[in-house]
This record gives C-alpha cells, structure tokens and sequence, in this order.
C-alpha cells in the first residue's frame, strides 16, 4: 500500500501518510474519537462489573 | 581577489536564509523542551495526588492522572486546538482551517515548523487543567466520570477561555484591556472554578464530616511522596511560563505581543514561588500548606510576571500565602466543600486574586491591541473566567450524577478503589514482616 502523498522531497510541503486522500485522514480521525469514546464506555462498564462483583 | 555586487548580494540572501532557518529551528527547541518541562507537572501531580489519597486508593488516584493525560492529547488535537484559534471573538467561530485536525497543518509538514509545536504546548497546559481538578475528587469519584469531565474542561472549557483572554486578540484584551501572561486566569481560575462545581454535586468522602457538620481529617498515606509532587510541579512551571512567551527572532514577547524577557519572567516566578511558600508557613506552619504556597505565589503573581517590580512580585504572592489557605477552611470547614487537596483555593481563588492584584498594581500599563491595564477590566475578567468554570462544571457534573457516573458506591468507597477496580497493588508487601523469624530459611 503506497500511503505517501509525495513522489519526491523536492519542493515537498505536507508529507504525512493519506495527506492526499482526505477521505481517509477523516476516517482516520473518526476512528480515533471512536476508539476513545469505546474506551470510555468499557471503562463504565468496567466499574459497574467490578462493585457488583465485590457486592 | 575582488568579489562583484551579485556575489556579494547571493552570500548576503544565503546568510539571511540560514538566519531565518536558525531562528525557526530554535522556535522549535524552545518550546519542544518547555513541552517536555511542563511533563514534570503531571508527574508531581501524579505523586502529590497518589501521597495524598489513602493507600487504599493510592493506585486509584494515580491511574485517574494518567487518564487524564492520556485521553487529552488526542481530545485536545481533535477540537481544541480549533477552539482557542477560531474563539477569540467571543463565541461566534472565526474561521481557523489551518487549526482542523484534518488540515495540512496538523502533520508532519515541512512548511509548517510551528503548528506543531503549538498544539504540543497547548495540550499540555490543557493536561494540567485537567489535573488541577483531579486531586480535588479523589477517594470517591468514577474514572469514567472524571474522565468525561476532564476532556470537556481540557479540551473546550479551558481553551475558550484562553481564546478570549490569552490569545493576542482575545476579546478579553481588546475590549477590557486584560492583561493575564502567565495564564492565572483561563487555566487555573477556570480549572478551580470548574472543579468547584464539579465538587458541589459530588459531595464529601464518607466520614469527612460528622452529623454535626464539624470535620473529620483524612490525612493522605504518604506526606513526602506529595511534597515531592509539589515540587515537581514547581519545577514543571518554568517549561510552562516559557511556553507562555513567544519566541521571534526578534526578541521575547507576552501572548499579547507586548515586549519581554525571559529575565523578567525569571525574577518574578522565583520570588513568586519563595513569597508563597512564606507567607503560607506563616500561617500554617504545615509543609503540604508550604509546597502548595509555592503555587499559590507563581499563580498569585503570574498575570503581571512579565511587568512587577520583584520585590513588589514577592510581597504579592507572600500576601497570597497568607490568605489562601484561609480561603480553602472557609471552604472545607464553612462550606463543607470537601476539596481534598485545597484546588478551588489553590488555583481558583489564586488565579482570582493574582488578576485582581495585577488590575490594581499594574495599572495603566498599555497593551498592544485594546484599552491599557485597569483594575476594572481584570475584574471583569476575572468574573468570566469564575463563570465559565463554574457553569459548566456544575451543569455537567450534575448531568453525570443524574446517570449515576458521577461517583462510585458506598461499598467501594469503603472497600477501597484500588482493591475493587484496579488489577494491580500499590503496596503488595505492606503486610510482610520485613525480616522471618522461623527456624527454616528459604536456602533449607
């Protein structure tokens, strides 16, 4: 999989991975916020589990 | 051997390129270690707030802190950088492209050398709001909930407040003349102030306060292990003062583009952090009280740091050591607040008085963009930045505790968090005798 936007580092300005395919830096983005708001919610979910299993 | 004008004029545009690409090159450095310096402050928050939980709840607090950070460095790169470049203006957004986390801006960019590096200063100052509040709610609150609350005041509560006062066109400044270079006011003003609303829905730890309302003390387990953390944060504060000046090549200059030195910020957080310190022991004679001092007086003197006499700058943060912790017994004793670590006095009311103080000393003080320093015009702004603190801690912490994410149960309060959440353990041979006295030795 070719991710790099540039074919040379002459003249290059924006060099990071998918900067050409703004579909996927928006995915990219989407992802992240979803893995944080997951994250939060086992983190919940962990908590309930664990006081209802200490009693 | 002669060399022509067009020699001579090439040499000259190669000598100013390799200027300028020094320049932007140290802008870099700079601030990559001031970043790097602000993480001590998350590290002696890290220690401070774990030695002043019970052991039972060490590892709680401590994984707590390190949430915080951790889930703001990406909550920050999403939205807050925008937030504080598109907010100046009040609370109709401007527009700031190049501050979307999907502009060419935020990555890897050779055009770009100072987006970066921004973002990277800015996330940590917004960490440390974050931690401001956290030491308050220890031994009680959910993780998940405190988690949700720190990315709302690290990466949107906070930041607009910077956006309105600490950005050179802030409308704070250009209306009201503010003048707040060392952050007092949209960091630790808006973190206090927030925490304090956060800590009226919370309520007191279990066995705080009696059914006669007097006060139960809940010393921490371990007293030097905080005073290390305060230190620490101390020591964290000189990478965060040096990221709040701008570095050109031209000189220093405040977040409002008026002219400074690093000098001047030198004197004055020193005798910042020694007027606090003394005035604190002089009312307390309580070394925990004396470390906090410390960051009662860089608070204390941290609007007008850039502009104080340093003896003036002392006795402002010494008067701030005195009365601060006078603030937080009303507080905890008068308002049965139970703030475990003093944050609403510490750095709400700090930042408060710190604003305050500079209104009235430094006074008539020009700014580069809007009216001059008046005492009016930090007044005002101290009380938006209580407002937009409070408010929003308040209302969201009131949404989590109708949810039940606000705080943990009886039976784990008293079970202790760490036994019942975390699967590791703080002090695992606490309760072996440090030396067997048994016939048999291991190597029979």
């Amino acid at each position: 999989m070719n991710t790099a936007p540039i074919t040379s580092w002459d003249g290059a300005e924006v060099y990071y991975t998918f900067a050409d395919k703004p579909a996927v830096v928006g995915f990219l983005i989407l992802a992240g916020v979803a893995a944080c708001v997951y994250t939060i919610f086992r983190m919940a979910a962990h908590e309930m589990h664990m006081a209802k299993k200490h009693g | 051997m002669e060399e022509t004008t067009p020699d001579l004029e090439a040499q000259i545009a190669a000598l100013e390129a390799a200027i300028a690409s020094v320049n932007t090159l140290n802008i870099e450095i700079f601030y990559w270690w001031c970043t790097a310096l602000m993480l001590a402050i998350h590290a002696g928050f890290l220690a401070y707030e774990m030695g002043a939980s019970r052991s039972k709840n060490a590892l709680a607090s401590g994984i707590k802190n390190l949430l915080a950070f951790a889930f703001l460095v990406p909550s920050f790169y999403y939205v807050g950088w925008w937030i504080y470049n598109a907010f100046p203006g009040g609370i109709i957004p401007a527009a700031a492209p190049g501050a979307l986390p999907w502009s060419a801006n935020m990555g890897p960019n050779l055009a770009d050398q100072a987006s970066g590096i921004f973002y990277a200063a800015f996330t940590l100052f917004a960490a440390t709001t974050a931690s401001i509040m956290s030491g308050s709610v220890i031994e009680r609150i959910r993780m998940s909930g405190f988690t949700i609350l720190a990315i709302v005041l690290g990466s949107v509560v906070w930041i607009l407040g910077a956006a309105w006062g600490w950005h050179p066109s802030g409308w704070l400044t250009s209306v009201w003349g503010l003048h707040d270079v060392g952050a007092a006011g949209c960091v630790h003003t808006i973190a206090g102030f927030f925490t304090l609303g956060v800590l009226m829905n919370l309520g007191p730890r279990m066995g705080r306060y009696n059914p006669d309302g007097t006060l139960n003390e809940i010393p921490g387990h371990n007293m030097p292990m905080s005073l290390i953390g305060l230190m620490l944060i101390v020591m964290g504060f000189f990478g965060f003062l040096g990221g709040c000046i701008i570095y050109t090549p031209d000189g220093w200059l405040t977040i409002y583009n008026t002219p400074t030195t690093l000098s001047a910020f030198a004197f004055n957080t020193l005798m910042g952090v020694a007027g606090g310190m003394i005035g604190a022991y002089l009312m307390t004679r309580d070394p925990f009280w004396m470390m906090s001092g410390a960051l009662i007086g860089v608070i204390s003197s941290a609007p007008a740091l850039d502009l104080y006499y340093p003896g003036l700058a002392f006795l402002v943060s010494f008067i701030g050591g005195v009365i601060i912790p006078k603030i937080n017994d009303f507080i905890v004793v008068r308002m049965k607040i139970d703030d475990a670590v003093g944050a609403v006095a510490v750095h709400g009311c700090s930042g408060v008085y710190g604003l305050v103080m500079a209104g009235l000393l430094a006074s008539g003080y020009l700014n580069v963009e809007g009216p001059a320093i008046s005492f009016t015009g930090q007044l005002m702004s101290a009380a938006v930045f209580v407002l937009l603190g409070f408010v929003p801690g308040w209302v969201l912490s009131f949404v989590l505790k109708s949810v039940g994410l606000l705080r943990v149960s009886q039976g784990v309060e008293l079970a202790g968090l760490d036994k019942v959440e975390i699967p590791a353990k703080a002090y695992p041979e606490a309760a072996v005798p440090a030396f067997d006295l048994s016939p048999v030795s291991p190597a029979e």
